[in-house]
């Protein structure tokens, strides 16, 4: 068992770095505090991009650590690059906007949110490797607690607060019907290993398998906020701080997301027939709610929640399709949705009015296109990737779901896919319309040019990567995560 | 027979005192219900030949977290009769739902024909010859030691995250700081003069 | 060369429409008139070399525009004889319409989108002259097309003018649609769009068949008449010929190059270009010759009773194309080429000196109120006389003197004859049509000249004189409107007819002194009279005598040698005939507006309903208006009231967009903010899914 334990050891370094990481810098932080943030933030960072280089060793056949509870390999490893560079960025994004809440703009960030973060990630990295139902849980609620504490990181602001508490209560409920369901697997097939429950389903796929499916994939559809599941979203994206928002929507989506392919092909391999329904439920339900509930939506962070949702559903159709290419599918949009989100995201971060306090409300933004031209220019951009408009690279990954779900013989599901990305089309074209061509209101904030040159170089890099340049990511990005599906299908 | 007496008797208590802890007006009952729910959920541990599990609820569960509860619910002021009043209003479709859910799962598990969870496929078969806690904790600090020090590292994320959302500074107090005291010298703090007479000492 | 001879007008286009306000406007058509000009200076050795024999034709390949199984076409620019004709006459025609825009246009805003155009039709032209397969042509076709859309609606603030394009436009687009179904139809029996291979395999089709709708039908003559179609509607040939006159709303110059010279000659070049597979299509050569001779004389009889001074010469131009259709359906393509040629030079003349005549008058056009500009216009009125001289055929058949006209018109009208006597149906009769229309012909142009310079100055009753009296300036010049005709009874021709108000002023000129147009205007004026006068005389031996025709045509077009020699043998009375019926147009003109001028009223009195009834033009808009427009409109307004709006867009995009909305506002309203709400959600979501799951199962 020693040199087994040293060999999983060695598979799970990422995480045991990230951890190690995490606990020296907490002991940092309560010495000296949060005028060591800055540095505290850096030295996360630094973490994460070296847990990034970790993720290399992972041997190229893949490996099993500890007994079957994890598995590292190419989806893995995908995987874990995607959201620690998530996380890096939503780490790099926050002293700024932290600073100009706390009274008088001049303040520090609390030394505890890059360690929360770095936390978080040892979670997601933990759900993304894992191959038994207790690594899983134990991995979402690491992710989910810091999550939480992160909703409401602004205690004085009553939204923030309020988004906290809500994404917990709901959280918990969550939390309890994935149980439920992973009672019910490990009742009915006595293992909570994945290829434990894939022979039992095999075997005898009986009614409290197929319980503990439903539940389990009700549980995981909340933490990918994907409709019916999805209540809590707008109302978190909405009050969460704004890095805090961009986090959630980038780097937690990916883990789940991933997660949830895990299972549905790892655990529920030899029920396909049926977990697609669910999934081609999700999948609809999602896309079409996301594409509708944006358009009402006049606050820019809760429109993005509903992008989020929208664009989940559209990987889901990836997933729904049940095949290798529809799972490379869904990584691939995976990976271009973070780089669009966060982009976004930091585009957002930068609307600050003459105070230094953010604008949220998009009507109040008309006339920015006047004030901030390039600014706009790269929202636009990331609008138009969003919504899947072809130059963008955006187009390219709905394009891969679409085939892979026509493929599979889902005509009618990439049909009303493209349909519902006609109408999320019209809500990102209308706050580029809002921004670039209608009149200043009367009311409208005197804009701060005031930059910064981390964030002007992140929305750069991500906007060339979005950009028609993105195309030609496609042969190492299509290598990539057909490698990570290849992986699921061994 | 007397196992299956107490086991039905457990195990109505269980439910029944479950459904009180919901349905009590007075949230400190709900809380008392709760306690002997907690207890009658060990008992059914010990049927099941689980005594380590059976203790871990009393201490930890009723021991801590009910009586944590029972604090919390006395010491906060919160008015549940208003938290309550959209309950009934809510009732008819929440009752609906619960009904369908559990008449299908309970419709599930009847159509299941096994009989008995299978014990031969648990993964970690224990030994007779150890005891029940000594079982646990072998399997849990090798087998599962993965997940336990993930477990450890959920707790101090919750610390952390407790701390952070209710410490607060506190402008205005003066806190004694021994470092501080420790150092000072006496030249900071003494001043020798030696005035004329008549003059007086300045300040 | 040829590269930059067709590559340059576009070139400049580019630069004076993308530079327009940026550049200036001497910029602008500084750069338009000398690519123009240079076009111009490289097109004339080409045909010289033909005509002298020393060349021989070329295919220049640009690149390849597409490729699909056995469709490859290929942009070049081919050259040969017909070719070489046609360049030198866009070319020319074109530099000159640039000069003279320089005066004629020297008051208008928009100068650098004017030579633009111009400019862009030029290229479109020659893209047209040089295609080697029928795609390109109709790349060609399509780009003159869209010039002529253009600049017709020039100024397109005057609603007239708009509406014009819209027709010209229209109507053309169902003889495009010909055009396009006869290219479809040739690549579907010959395999191939390219010009020469379908020529060389053209007379092995003859008399092949296909089935279509269970018909048996003749190839080639499907072929052609669909072709043909297109040509009439380029042409304005008799039934899509109601877009000329309309086209006039565009400025003057434009009349020139488009509307007479070049693009609606567009059609007589494509029948003659694809000759050979007319010959091989008895039929369709008939419908040629029949179509031909009806235009006409159609137009020449309109032509007699307008006033409007370009909607004469836009009539006459109608029935001169006319007289190159039916030479072309006889078979002497020679000749309707010659005639092509020679009337680009004399028409532009017309045209440029109407535009002249206007300018002068103020932006004036009718004739009534014109007279005894002689005097004031010299330059004008003598460059006009040439042009009339030349257009009405004046020369001596047996001394081989003439102008321009008389030795183009007279060879389509011989070989007209001889090919009658060769056994062609319709030939004589196409002859004495010619022969009557040719007798109109004398009388309108003549008409004309009296009208607009001899007799009184009849100008007291213009409102644009009287717009130009009253305001100093002259910035109504370039959209003042022509709203406001005269009645038709009114119509006549006697100016004391014009009412009292004239008789204040007993000269009748108002006090308006009419200015002679700046000189780079009257330089392309003097250039093409030279043309008018002496193109006949220089040219005729190479395009229609039997010899020399047939080695200066070299294969380019099918010319009947045959032919060419029978009709030098026609009888000396159908020799004299243009002749007598040339100068009988005069004297009638003579007669009735300078000796007699009661004479035309009286005769309108007499055969009143005759004289309405062309007045009228035929009342082909009216038949068109009541047999396509309105059912059109109604079929419009039917699809577009309950099928598009009641059932389409309701259903459609509407009834969506508002499903849309409301789901939005369904979502927001479950987007509540209440924790039980969403815990409700959740659970209505699970519940959901597992019954779905058990129902399965």
């Amino acid at each position: 068992m020693n040199h087994d334990m040293s060999a999983s050891l060695l598979l799970v370094a990422p995480e045991l770095t990230l951890t190690l990481a995490g606990l020296a810098l907490l002991i940092w932080a309560a010495f000296f505090g949060d005028r060591h943030a800055t540095g505290i933030s850096i030295a996360a960072v630094a973490a994460l991009v070296g847990a990034g280089a970790l993720t290399s060793l992972a041997p190229a056949a893949g490996g099993n650590a500890f007994d079957g509870l994890a598995r590292v390999d190419a989806f893995s490893t995908f995987a874990h690059v995607l959201i620690y560079f998530a996380a890096a960025v939503a780490i790099i994004i926050a002293p700024r906007f932290f600073r100009a809440h706390t009274p008088g703009g001049h303040g520090l960030m609390r030394a505890e949110y890059p360690i929360l973060i770095v936390f978080a990630a040892v979670g997601m990295g933990m759900m993304v490797s894992a191959t038994d139902l207790m690594t899983l849980y134990v991995g979402l609620e690491m992710n989910s607690l810091a999550a939480y504490v992160l909703a409401s990181f602004i205690r004085t602001d009553t939204r923030s607060a309020e988004a906290g508490l809500k994404y917990f209560v709901l959280g918990a409920l969550a939390s309890g019907i994935l149980l439920y369901g992973m009672s019910l697997l490990y009742g009915f097939s006595g293992t909570t290993n994945f290829a434990g429950i894939a022979a039992a389903m095999g075997a005898d796929f009986s009614g409290g398998l197929v319980f503990g499916l439903v539940f389990v994939l009700a549980g995981l559809a909340f933490k990918i906020s994907a409709v019916p599941f999805h209540m809590w979203t707008p109302d978190v994206y909405e009050g969460a701080p704004t890095p805090v928002t961009a986090f959630f929507a980038s780097a937690p989506k990916v883990a789940a997301m991933a997660l949830t392919v895990r299972v549905c092909i790892e655990a529920f391999g030899p029920t396909t027939l049926d977990w697609q329904q669910i999934i081609i439920f999700l999948a609809l339900a999602s896309t079409i709610l996301g594409a509708v509930g944006a358009i009402g939506q006049r606050n820019i962070k809760r429109l993005l929640a509903y992008s989020s949702i929208n664009n989940v559903g559209f990987a889901l159709i990836g997933l729904a399709a049940g095949s290798e290419a529809g799972v490379a599918a869904t990584m691939s949009y995976m990976a271009v949705y973070v780089v669009m989100t966060l982009g976004s995201f930091l585009c957002i971060l930068q609307l600050r009015d003459a105070g230094g306090a953010y604008v949220e409300d998009i009507a109040r933004m008309a006339g920015l296109g006047k004030a901030r031209p390039w600014l706009v220019g790269a929202i636009a951009l990331f609008m138009f990737s969003l919504a899947g408009i072809p130059p963008l690279f955006g187009f390219w990954p709905k394009f891969l779901v679409f085939d892979a779900a026509v493929r599979a013989g889902l005509l009618p599901l990439a049909i009303i896919g493209a349909l519902s990305s006609v109408i999320s089309a019209f809500y990102y074209l209308k706050v580029i319309k809002t921004m670039a061509f209608d009149e200043a209101p009367a009311d409208a904030p005197q804009w701060t040019a005031e930059g910064n040159a981390v964030e002007t170089g992140l929305i750069g890099f991500t906007a060339t990567a979005i950009s028609p340049l993105g195309y030609l990511a496609i042969a190492p990005l299509a290598y990539l995560s057909g490698n990570a599906a290849l992986a699921l299908f061994r | 027979m007397i196992q299956t007496i107490a086991f039905y008797l457990f195990a109505t208590l269980v439910i029944a005192s479950g459904a009180l802890t919901v349905f009590a007006r007075n949230p400190v009952h709900s809380v008392l219900w709760l306690i002997l729910a907690f207890f009658n959920a060990a008992g059914l541990m010990i049927l099941l030949g689980a005594e380590f599990i059976a203790m871990l609820l009393i201490i930890v569960y009723v021991g801590a977290v009910a009586v944590l509860f029972l604090f919390v619910v006395m010491m906060l002021d919160v008015d549940f009769a208003e938290l309550r009043a959209g309950f009934v209003r809510y009732l008819p479709l929440g009752a609906l739902l619960a009904i369908v859910l559990a008449v299908e799962i309970v419709f599930a598990i009847g159509a299941w024909s096994a009989g008995a969870i299978n014990m031969g496929a648990r993964i970690a078969p224990v030994a007779s010859d150890v005891s029940n806690t000594q079982a646990i904790g072998q399997l849990l600090y090798t087998r599962y030691i993965f997940l336990f020090e993930a477990a450890g590292i959920i707790l101090l994320v919750a610390m952390v995250g407790a701390i952070v959302l209710t410490h607060r500074k506190r402008g205005g107090v003066k806190p004694q700081d021994i470092g501080h005291q420790v150092r000072r010298r006496p030249e900071d703090a003494t001043r020798l003069t030696r005035p004329e007479s008549g003059q007086g000492v300045e300040l | 060369m040829i590269k930059l001879i067709v590559f340059l007008p576009l070139l400049a286009a580019l630069v004076a429409g993308l530079g327009n306000r940026m550049i200036g406007n001497v910029v602008a058509k500084a750069i338009t008139t000398g690519a123009l000009l240079t076009s111009c200076a490289l097109s004339w050795p080409i045909f010289l070399a033909f005509v002298a024999g020393n060349a021989s034709p070329s295919v220049t390949p640009l690149f390849t525009w597409m490729q699909s199984g056995g469709l490859d076409i290929a942009w070049s620019l081919r050259v040969d004889t017909l070719t070489a004709v046609m360049l030198v006459v866009v070319t020319s025609v074109s530099s000159l319409v640039h000069i003279y825009s320089w005066g004629y246009m020297d008051e208008d805003p928009d100068q650098p989108r004017f030579f633009a155009y111009l400019s862009l039709f030029t290229f479109a032209m020659l893209m047209l002259v040089t295609a080697n397969n029928l795609v390109q042509m109709f790349f060609g076709w399509e780009g003159v097309g869209l010039a002529s859309y253009l600049l017709i609606g020039f100024w397109f603030k005057k609603p007239s003018a708009n509406a014009a394009a819209i027709k010209a436009f229209v109507v053309n687009r169902v003889g495009d649609l010909g055009f396009m179904l006869g290219i479809f139809g040739t690549f579907l029996v010959f395999g191939t769009v390219s010009i020469p291979d379908i020529l060389a395999a053209a007379p092995g089709m003859a008399g092949s068949a296909i089935t279509f709708l269970g018909m048996r039908l003749d190839t080639m003559t499907i072929l052609t008449l669909l072709l043909f179609v297109g040509a009439m509607g380029k042409s304005a040939q008799l039934g899509l010929h109601t877009w000329l006159p309309d086209a006039m709303e565009g400025p003057t110059p434009v009349s020139a190059l488009i509307h007479a010279a070049t693009m609606v000659t567009a059609g007589v070049f494509m029948v003659c270009r694809l000759s050979p597979m007319f010959e091989a299509a008895p039929v369709a050569q008939g419908f040629v010759i029949f179509i031909g001779a009806a235009t006409c004389l159609f137009a020449a009889t309109v032509a007699t009773t307008q006033t409007d001074i370009k909607r004469v010469i836009a009539y006459s131009t109608c029935s001169q194309l006319g007289y190159m259709f039916f030479a072309a359906g006889v078979g002497a393509y020679g000749a309707a080429m010659f005639h092509l040629f020679t009337h680009a030079f004399f028409k532009a003349l017309l045209f440029l000196g109407a535009g002249s005549v206007i300018h002068a008058m103020h932006h004036e056009q009718d004739m009534r109120y014109y007279g005894a500009l002689r005097k004031r216009i010299p330059l004008t009125f003598w460059a006009m006389v040439a042009g009339t001289l030349a257009i009405t055929g004046v020369g001596i058949p047996g001394l081989a003197v003439g102008f321009a006209g008389f030795w183009s018109k007279d060879a389509i009208l011989e070989s007209a004859w001889a090919a009658g006597s060769l056994g062609v149906e319709g030939g004589h009769l196409a002859f004495l049509v010619g022969a009557f229309a040719a007798l109109l012909t004398s009388f309108y142009s003549w008409r004309l000249i009296f009208l607009t310079f001899f007799g009184k100055a009849r100008w007291t009753q213009s409102e644009h004189i009287a717009h130009a009296l009253h305001d100093a300036h002259g910035d109504h010049h370039a959209d003042s409107d022509h709203d406001n005709p005269p009645s038709q009874e009114d119509a006549g021709h006697e100016p004391a007819q014009h009412g009292p108000a004239a008789a204040g002023l007993s000269d009748g000129t108002g006090g308006y002194h009419p200015h002679e147009s700046p000189w780079s205007m009257l330089v392309p004026l003097i250039v093409l009279s030279i043309g008018a006068v002496a193109a006949g005389q220089v040219f005729h031996h190479v395009f229609v005598d039997p010899e020399g025709g047939l080695a200066f045509w070299n294969g380019s077009i099918a010319f009947d040698a045959h032919l060419a020699h029978a009709s030098h043998e026609v009888p000396t009375w159908v020799m004299f005939t243009p002749f007598v019926v040339m100068l009988t147009g005069l004297w009638i003109a003579y007669n009735n507006y300078i000796r007699d001028p009661g004479a035309p009223a009286r005769f309108t009195a007499m055969f009143g309903p005759l004289y309405t009834f062309l007045l009228n033009k035929w009342y082909f808009d009216e038949l068109y208006n009541v047999i396509f427009v309105r059912p059109a409109f109604w079929f419009g307004r039917l699809f577009w009231q309950r099928g598009d709006v009641g059932i389409i867009d309701r259903f459609g995009p509407d009834g969506a967009a508002r499903a849309v909305q409301g789901g939005s506002v369904l979502t927001g309203r479950l987007q509540s903010g209440f924790l039980y709400t969403y815990a409700l959600v959740m659970l209505l979501g699970l519940a959901g899914l597992a019954t779905w799951a058990m129902v399965r199962f």
